[in-house]
């Protein structure tokens, strides 16, 4: 109970959240990049904007009591029953008649999302690690 | 996040069959007769793609080659009356039915390939980093 109170407050449970997301929205773009060529294949799609905005949501109405379930509930992004964060992309339809064999993919897109999504990720590892290795030093007693 | 690796790995699979196919098509592109050395042209054949990865369930995403079938069109025609397998009679009397390969189409889609290839194992070295960043979370 003490860990968890130590563990559920401040950013840890956004950190995490953005964690999850970002490693589901990399299984995603490693899909979009397995169907290159792939006639018909629709890319998939999840909104980082609307994601950050319902993670500014989801700390705004739990404030800072840490025994308060930290529930994200955007649009693609939403915690489930277990606490766990669940996405769905969508599909993006076709954005002009240039691809004739029915696909919208843009390998550039794909790819500057690949390096920025992967970055994020690095990011959000970073102040986790950070905020428990703070956590420790406080357990240790001694910096 | 292992399982991304499956998906990036099911692509590689695919590019590698489309890029068989190439090296057979390349291959054969003089080929006028068939393995039993009757007079057959080599038909092009082309590797159709899919989505989803069948070999790890039905709902798996990735890529795969759902079959390889054979270019049903017509045959590429050289004016050669010297070849044994040149045809004798009729309309097109004197002419040699080659494979309907075509050359610069064979390798424009094997770099195509290559790219497609280099590209999901960029994806499969960024999802490596991602879980040992994670995985440093712990230690």
């Amino acid at each position: 109970m003490l860990i968890e109170n130590l563990t559920n407050r401040g950013a840890i449970p956004a950190l995490v959240s953005t964690a999850v997301f970002t490693q589901e929205r990399h299984r995603m773009i490693a899909e979009n990049i397995a169907n290159i060529g792939v006639p018909g294949y629709k890319t998939k799609h999840l909104d980082v904007r609307a994601f950050q905005q319902a993670l500014g949501k989801a700390m705004d109405r739990r404030g800072s009591d840490p025994r308060q379930p930290f529930v994200v509930d955007g649009g693609q992004a939403r915690t489930d029953g277990q606490g766990r964060l669940v996405v769905k992309p969508s599909r993006r339809p076709p954005e002009n008649i240039l691809f004739h064999d029915g696909t919208n993919m843009s390998v550039e897109r794909q790819m500057a999302d690949l390096a920025q999504n992967a970055m994020l990720h690095e990011m959000t590892n970073t102040l986790l690690r950070d905020k428990f290795e703070g956590l420790r030093k406080a357990i240790r007693g001694r910096v | 996040m292992f399982s991304t690796l499956d998906i990036s790995t099911s692509a590689l699979t695919a590019q590698r069959i489309h890029l068989d196919t190439i090296a057979g098509n390349l291959a054969n592109m003089h080929a006028t007769r068939d393995a039993d050395g009757n007079p057959n042209p080599y038909r092009r054949r082309v590797a159709m793609f899919a989505t989803g990865d069948p070999s790890r369930g039905p709902d798996a995403p990735g890529a795969h080659i759902q079959s390889v079938v054979e270019d049903p069109s017509p045959f590429h025609l050289d004016h050669d009356p010297g070849h044994p397998d040149a045809v004798t009679s009729g309309p097109l009397k004197g002419y040699v039915r080659l494979p309907n390969v075509d050359l610069s189409t064979e390798m424009i889609n094997a770099m195509f390939a290559a790219r497609v290839y280099e590209a999901n194992i960029t994806a499969m070295e960024v999802t490596k980093s991602m879980a040992a960043s994670s995985l440093r979370l712990l230690a």
